[in-house]
């Protein structure tokens, strides 16, 4: 019995030993972590994230790097879980030593890997969460380059006017994005002198909305507010068809990848308009146009789907953010990077980044305003509805 | 009136595709007296293997749905001859165990295949719903509809007509008297789960082209299939093709009337008071269970 | 025989105490400390599962609830964390309790599917009910633990060394625990019912009152390992109800050995590595396919679990 006592300690230190670096890590490539979700539900979105910050790292690398070494993505899967995004960062930050991170997609997962942020002082760009307390939570090692929801619904409101909103339900998906984005959205609408009408949520695994849309068609509201992933919208679209649903519908969240819709929602999601970051349909319409047309042909040389380009741009971003914060910094060492941060000024694929202090006084976290963006889907193609159709 | 109208038929149809997950694993689960965590697996893998067979090999929509079944079926012979007969004679733990492993494995399988992005199937239906007075439903469903009812009834039919039908169930009954009489014990083992795996992958086949396609598709179809055998009593046929619509129509009934974020919770609720008040399920003659 | 024994579980508990001080790489010791966090889990599931034999697939609610307690009590009453700590063994405790009473009538499959439900339907109040438990927002800000004694200086568990002795402390609480209820009459009453539970009721056992008594204790411990967890990863979000919580306890314990006490705790420690060596040694497209893969063959060449078939081996040999 010792004996196997003995061999059991030895399989369990083996496994252990197996987390230690490697000693020929260490050296020329300068590391940047990226967590993200790249299995479980929302795969696909982590997945064009992936996809989008190995472009910017070959493009940087193309240049001739950082600091004049290769960058290096270290790429973890967080599973869709926050505990598992926590144990990333840890493994990120201790074991690769990482001087930045790029991560971690949902809400939860970044809120789970911010105190590890601080307990060791690694800055981490936050590229797609939504929730107002991470930056409002006073970690000072949190940059985030995407809207929360009330800077989104800022966003839309030099449009209220134009879309004549008289009162507007909202379907959303269960979890911290969906439910800031009723909140933020439903204050814009009170805000613009419109009313808020029924208010229902879905899981986020739920495949079969039609209860909820039986329940908005009985109402009087003309417009449906619908805040979730690419896949779920399709579904609502296509049953809100099948119930003969005649509402104005208004994506938000910047998810909704109106490519993927018409392909697969086609008549359903005629007329429906999205809140958007990027526009691959419109290069030019973007603030460095040249810089969008660029991304949006390397992306598509690489044989990604154009569905991914409204997320997978938030990958070049965020690894754009951590190479500058890298050159300001001098060297890559987490503190520098996250002092050099707070000066950066660069255009990413959605427009300029630059940071500006949020939160409680002395432990503020860096945000940056994004561009804002509205589409419709026309004849079965992307169009600038008419009163956003201006440069 | 017109609201609850809708909810009943949505419930209907959505209850149809549950009686047919939910007949698969009462019979592997109530008969073999194996807690198949894989059973989502092969409904996600025959909404896969109609994809394939429609994107993949141009294969006529009509035919690509009975592929897919006959894929899973497969499957699910294979799975059963390499991972459950070398385990006969273990704890119903270990074999759980093994099928939660073989989830695992699956799903992940699927995920490094197809990769994460959702995928729609072709259909070769229009998208105009048909509207029946003041409700309404699209061409597709009520095609998933009847396929499922012919499905269901040529599934009782196999199981209480045919001498497989018989051998099965004598298996199950009394396994000695059974390969006393000539049955192949082993054979009916691999029948009875390759059985079950075709019936998830005909849900799989048939809810794919409703709804999406993506790899982690059948953990919700598999929550729903669980629901569902405990509504109707283990290894009760009957009880399960009604369980799936009577489930179904609750789900709505609660998603439109109570709360739609608690829709799933309808579910459970059923099952907590099922299992206190009438635990051999709402259509068996009431039996032992504790 | 029992000091050889004793004597062996005091160099265990010496070595594992020693090992903060040879692994120094906090990322090793934070996955000892999930490992620790999850050998009390997988302990408190097998109570239930090795010894009853009553598969309880809802014990990821008694963890959530744990750990839900504690971080409303210390974040939202703003009371000591150790109120919150004790908040974590009790309410659980109590929900065990109830389940128990509510659901021991039933045996084998139906308690089953009646424990997945019971989870279904807390996990779906943690996501919904906003009032109480924030929903998908979730809970940050969970405060470290300290030991403030009258008189000294305050001892704070924040870093992973201190919090890694303190797990280490509830590894060995738990293990202690578990030996004691086993040995005692509760542990005889419930291995005469799962042996035979008509002759034990026969002699006068009270089946249901024993299997309850197991299930409180369980869901206490559950909640226990759920009040460790809010305390040191500091956010609770409903996640923590999320079935492959579940699932995995259910695997280290039937892979590590049902039924035996080693076993789970082995079981928890190997498969808290094993995922963390796969993070390190493949690829991420890789790494959940070859966990799968490694546990069925695990389970293939070892049915009965991890410690059996070791101890098996050892003893063929003697």
């Amino acid at each position: 019995m010792r004996r196997v006592a003995i061999g059991l300690c030895l399989v369990v230190a083996m496994l252990l030993g197996a987390t230690v670096p490697p000693a020929w890590a260490q050296g020329d490539p300068i590391k940047i972590g990226v967590i993200q979700p790249l299995s479980g539900p929302v795969a696909a979105s982590g997945n064009y994230i992936r996809m989008g910050a190995e472009i910017a790292r070959d493009w940087v690398n193309a240049r001739g790097g950082v600091l004049g070494r290769p960058v290096q993505l270290l790429i973890e899967d967080n599973k869709s879980d926050p505990k598992e995004a926590a144990t990333a960062a840890e493994k990120l930050i201790v074991r690769d030593k990482v001087p930045v991170i790029v991560g971690a997609w949902g809400s939860s997962m970044t809120l789970a890997a911010m105190p590890k942020l601080e307990e060791y002082g690694v800055p981490m760009i936050v590229e797609t969460s939504s929730a107002a307390t991470i930056t409002k939570r006073g970690n000072p090692w949190v940059f985030r380059i995407s809207p929360p929801s009330e800077m989104e619904a800022v966003g839309l409101e030099k449009y209220m006017k134009d879309l004549g909103i008289k009162q507007a339900d909202f379907l959303a998906v269960n979890t911290d994005w969906g439910r800031g984005s009723v909140t933020a959205f439903g204050d814009l609408l009170k805000r613009s002198g419109s009313t808020v009408g029924t208010v229902e949520f879905m899981e986020q695994a739920a495949t079969d909305m039609n209860a909820q849309i039986t329940k908005v068609k009985a109402g009087s509201a003309d417009t449906l507010f619908l805040t979730t992933s690419v896949e779920q919208i399709t579904l609502v679209l296509k049953q809100a068809q099948e119930q003969r649903l005649s509402r104005k519908v208004i994506t938000t969240g910047g998810s909704s990848s109106p490519s993927q819709l018409i392909k697969q929602a086609g008549p359903a999601a005629e007329g429906s308009m999205h809140i958007l970051f990027f526009l691959p349909w419109f290069p030019d319409a973007m603030p460095d146009g040249k810089l969008a047309k660029a991304f949006v042909d390397e992306w598509t040389k690489r044989g990604h789907p154009f569905e991914g380009l409204t997320e997978g741009f938030r990958g070049h971003d965020g690894v754009m953010t951590a190479v500058e914060g890298l050159k300001g910094a001098g060297k890559p060492d987490p503190k520098a990077v996250r002092d050099a941060l707070w000066n950066v000024s660069l255009m990413g694929v959605n427009g300029p980044i630059k940071f500006e202090k949020d939160g409680p006084a002395g432990k503020e976290s860096g945000q940056s305003k994004p561009s804002i963006f509205i589409v419709q889907i026309k004849d079965g193609k992307i169009a600038l509805p008419a009163f956003a159709a201006k440069k | 009136m017109d609201q609850l109208l809708q909810h009943l038929l949505n419930g209907l149809l959505l209850g149809s595709t549950y009686s047919l997950l939910g007949i698969g694993l009462t019979l592997v689960f109530g008969l073999m007296n194996v807690v198949n965590f894989a059973h989502g697996e092969f409904y996600t893998l025959g909404a896969y293997g109609t994809f394939a067979a429609l994107v993949g090999a141009s294969v006529n929509f009509f035919l690509a749905i009975p592929l897919a079944i006959a894929g899973g079926a497969l499957v699910g012979a294979v799975c059963e001859r390499l991972l459950l007969r070398p385990l006969r004679g273990a704890s119903i733990d270990t074999t759980m165990l093994v099928m939660i492993g073989l989830w695992i494995a699956l799903q992940n399988g699927e995920l490094l295949a197809w990769g994460g992005v959702a995928k729609s199937v072709p259909t070769p239906f229009s998208t105009a719903p048909v509207v029946l007075g003041p409700v309404s439903v699209s061409r597709l469903r009520i095609f998933v509809f009847v396929v499922s009812v012919l499905l269901i009834v040529g599934a009782h039919l196999l199981l209480t007509r045919t001498r497989l039908g018989r051998a099965m169930r004598a298996t199950f009954q009394d396994r000695e008297t059974a390969a006393l009489m000539g049955v192949s014990i082993e054979r009916i083992h691999t029948v009875t789960f390759a059985f079950g795996a075709a019936m998830a992958a005909a849900g799989g086949a048939l809810l794919g082209p409703v709804f999406l396609l993506y790899p982690s598709m059948g953990d919700l179809a598999a929550q729903k299939a669980f629901s569902v055998v405990i509504l109707g009593g283990l290894g009760n046929f009957v009880g399960a093709a009604l369980g799936g619509v009577l489930l179904g129509v609750a789900e709505e009934l609660g998603a439109g009337y109570v709360s739609s974020g608690y829709r799933d919770a309808v579910g459970f609720v059923i099952i907590v008071l099922m299992l206190l008040v009438r635990p051999s399920g709402l259509f068996a003659r009431a039996e032992r269970v504790g | 025989m029992r000091r050889a024994a004793a004597a062996r579980g005091a160099v265990i508990v010496a070595a594992a105490a020693a090992a903060p001080l040879v692994v120094w790489n906090p990322y090793q010791l934070h996955t000892l400390i999930m490992a620790g966090i999850f050998a009390v889990l997988a302990l408190s599931l097998n109570l239930l599962l090795g010894y009853t034999g009553q598969l309880s697939l809802g014990h990821a609610a008694f963890f959530g609830i744990g750990a839900y307690a504690a971080a409303l009590v210390s974040v939202k009453l703003e009371m000591s964390p150790w109120v919150g700590m004790l908040a974590a063994i009790v309410l659980p405790g109590l929900a065990g309790w109830g389940i128990g009473r509510l659901a021991l009538k039933l045996r084998g499959a139906y308690f089953v599917l009646l424990t997945i439900s019971f989870a279904g339907v807390v996990s779906l109040v943690s996501v919904n009910w906003m009032d109480l438990t924030n929903g998908p927002l979730g809970i940050p800000g969970v405060p470290a633990l300290a030991i403030a004694l009258p008189g000294l200086p305050e001892l704070s568990l924040r870093t992973k060394g201190a919090f890694y002795y303190l797990v280490l402390a509830a590894v060995v609480a738990a293990y202690v625990l578990c030996r004691r209820v086993i040995a005692s009459r509760i542990g005889r009453a419930l291995v005469a019912l799962r042996e035979n539970e008509t002759l034990a009721e026969s002699v006068g056992i009270d089946g249901t009152f024993y299997l309850v008594l197991a299930a409180a204790i369980s869901a206490a411990m559950a909640g226990a390992a759920g009040g460790l967890y809010a305390h040191y990863t500091r956010f609770v979000s409903p996640e923590v109800f999320l079935f492959t919580y579940t699932v995995t306890m259910v695997i280290m314990v039937v892979a590590g050995g049902k039924g035996t006490l080693a076993g789970p705790v082995v079981g928890a420690v190997i498969f808290t590595v094993l995922p963390e060596a796969l993070r390190a040694l493949t690829s991420w497209q890789w790494q959940m396919l070859l966990y799968g893969l490694l546990l069925i063959a695990t389970l293939f060449f070892m049915p009965s679990g991890i410690v059996p078939a070791l101890a098996a081996r050892a003893a063929s040999r003697r």
